[in-house]
């Protein structure tokens, strides 16, 4: 589903001489898996998943990234989340004016039209709406304010995963989902993801610490420094890492 | 020494009209029209602009709910020269004095040519009504109009204002207002320009309670020009001044935003804010600003803010990881931006409507 292959990527800078952050990364993503990328900050994490998605501002200066066999650094954004990429934001940005559902309705019917689908009739949407929001504990107000316009971190985090409920993408790109949660907010974003785990949708959950994995169980977990997958394992290295740290890895930041 | 000014065609035109014994034949003929070497008028060049617009008399359709209640000669000249021009060249003044829950509709499109009126409305004391105007000038057309505005004590007006794009045409509006104590006033404008447009307000503001709420917002396609200027002078204690202008220009338009707020000594305890935030939808894009405090109270809060950005590229970024398209997030961040003041009209069925007429602006940008 979500193949990289010794992906090199660098900040644009304006004197054209970006720092390198992604330093060669290579992994496969299969259809039903979920996998996590854990590192310490500055390895790369967050680089990874916006050079995914197709933020402005980095350049691809080597190595490949394909989505269900379509090359994704020749796709604009909106292309690609038509495709089935979700980015769920470290730091999701407010945006005055707009209403979340609205908004949500917006992007669904813009990603339908991308991909030659009929629009989603209003009823059927808000049906979508009441159960997904129902889920997450989302109140009704929520679904009215401007797009996280005074919402606290958790439920800006929150809102991310309804987000998802309601666009339904093939494949999630969790970045630091976990972040800014307490432990009952945490279980329920859990629990959202969960529920969106199948059989034809991969995931990458990328996080600093383990305990959102405690959660969501991946199949696979990596270990990313300094620009590298620096070690595969299964969900066993994720509790190596919370008791041993990143240190091993440090030295390969030199 | 001064050098004679070389008159355009349209101040001949006008000085023409004017009695023989009018005084401001002589201030015309000495200064002419504002131009950009006056201070208030720096951004907005009046009278390079109607010199090259045809002089002959124009005509002005009003399309208003009633009748006005009565017509009335000017008694004391304004001291402003615009509206000086729109008393001496006007027919006699409108007069409307308006009742408790009366909404006024006051409809004004003006023809080819040159055209002047002077309006006046009343609100009493205790009463609360809605103003709502909308202005539109023909090609070729010079309209200069003024508006006088007693809201007297404890009277409350909510005002609306739509300016629709008038291309190769002029529009000169002047406010007049007076606020008394414990009178309030909002204010809500969406301009859309001209060929060169200038909505003045100036508000007599007596505190006492008196509240003002002076809003607008702006989109200025290309070619486009619209300048929001407003003087509020704040001569009693205890008086409350909010102020938000929003706007957006596209390549080759121009917006001005020039507020001051003057609080008097005897005006202790003012509460006055002024924001005005321009967004720049291209390189070629220009809008000039000129928020201005003067503050003569020692015991007062007052603040003032002006910035200018271009949009979000992190709401960007977020609008389309979701799959919206570029084009559309623009327009959508666009909207969001601008709608703040219009957000703040209170009558739904007016905002709703105003609200309607920006995107229908934004998505008509070239």
């Amino acid at each position: 589903m979500l193949v990289i292959e010794n992906l090199q990527a660098r900040v644009d800078a304006e004197d054209g001489d970006g720092r390198q952050i992604l330093k060669g990364v290579s992994l496969k993503v299969p259809a039903g898996e979920v996998h996590a990328i854990m590192g310490p900050n500055g390895c790369g994490k967050s680089t990874l998943s916006y050079v995914l998605s197709g933020r402005d501002g980095y350049e691809i200066t080597g190595g490949s990234m394909s989505f269900d066999g379509q090359d994704l650094a020749e796709m604009e954004p909106e292309e690609r989340a038509a495709a089935g990429v979700f980015l769920s934001f470290q730091y999701p940005v407010e945006i005055p004016g707009v209403p979340t559902l609205t908004f949500i309705k917006e992007a669904l019917n813009a990603q339908k039209r991308l991909r030659g689908e009929d629009e989603v009739p209003a009823p059927a949407f808000m049906k979508l709406a009441r159960e997904a929001a129902a889920q997450l504990g989302i109140s009704n107000d929520m679904l009215k304010r401007p797009v996280n316009v005074g919402f606290s971190g958790g439920e800006k985090k929150r809102m991310e995963i309804f987000q998802a409920l309601m666009l339904q993408p093939k494949f999630l790109i969790l970045d630091e989902t976990d972040s800014g949660l307490d432990i009952d907010a945490l279980k329920v974003v859990a629990e959202g993801v969960n529920a969106l785990r199948n059989e034809e949708r991969g995931m990458l959950v990328i996080t600093h610490y383990q305990r959102l994995l405690d959660y969501l169980k991946p199949d696979v977990v990596h270990v990313m420094a300094a620009g590298r997958i620096q070690e595969t394992g299964g969900p066993e290295l994720a509790h190596k890492l919370e008791k041993e740290g990143y240190d091993k890895y440090a030295g390969e930041a030199a | 020494m001064t050098v004679a000014l070389k008159l355009t065609d349209m101040e001949t035109a006008l000085i023409d009209q004017l009695p023989q014994d009018a005084p401001l034949r002589a201030v015309l003929s000495e200064h002419g029209l504002p131009h950009r070497r006056v201070e208030e008028w720096k951004w907005t060049d009046l009278r390079t602009v109607v010199g090259k617009l045809p002089a002959e008399p124009g005509v002005l359709t009003f399309t208003i709910s009633r009748e006005p209640d009565a017509w009335a000669e000017q008694d004391e000249e304004p001291s402003l020269l615009m509206p000086r021009l729109a008393s001496a060249l006007g027919e006699d003044i409108q007069v409307y004095t308006l009742e408790d829950g009366e909404r006024l509709e006051l409809g004004l499109e003006a023809s080819s040519g040159v055209s002047n009126q002077q309006v006046l409305v009343l609100v009493p004391e205790g009463v609360k009504a809605e103003l709502v105007e909308s202005y539109a000038v023909e090609p070729d057309g010079f309209a200069n109009l003024t508006l006088v505005i007693v809201v007297m004590p404890g009277a409350e007006l909510d005002r609306v204002i739509e300016q629709h794009a008038s291309p190769d045409a002029a529009l000169v509006v002047t406010s007049l207002i007076d606020l008394a104590p414990g009178a309030k006033l909002n204010q809500t404008t969406l301009g859309f320009g001209a060929k060169l447009a200038r909505l003045e307000t100036h508000v007599s503001h007596a505190g006492e309670g008196a509240e003002l709420q002076l809003d607008g917002a702006y989109v200025l396609d290309e070619g486009l020009h619209l300048d929001q200027t407003s003087l509020v002078r704040h001569e009693g204690p205890n008086g409350v001044t909010k102020e938000l202008f929003k706007g957006a220009a596209a390549r080759g338009a121009k917006g001005v935003f020039q507020g001051k707020i003057h609080v008097e000594q005897a005006a202790q305890k003012t509460d006055a804010q002024m924001q005005h935030r321009g967004l720049l939808l291209d390189d070629k894009a220009e809008i000039d600003a000129k928020p201005e405090l003067e503050i003569y109270a020692d015991d007062v809060v007052c603040a003032h803010g002006n910035a200018f950005g271009a949009l979000d590229e992190d709401a960007l970024f977020y609008m389309r990881q979701r799959g919206l398209p570029e084009s559309k997030a623009r327009a959508l961040l666009t909207q969001s931006f601008l709608a703040e003041p219009i957000e703040r009209i209170r009558d739904e069925d007016d905002r709703e409507r105003l609200l309607a007429r920006l995107m229908v602006g934004l998505e008509a940008l070239s």
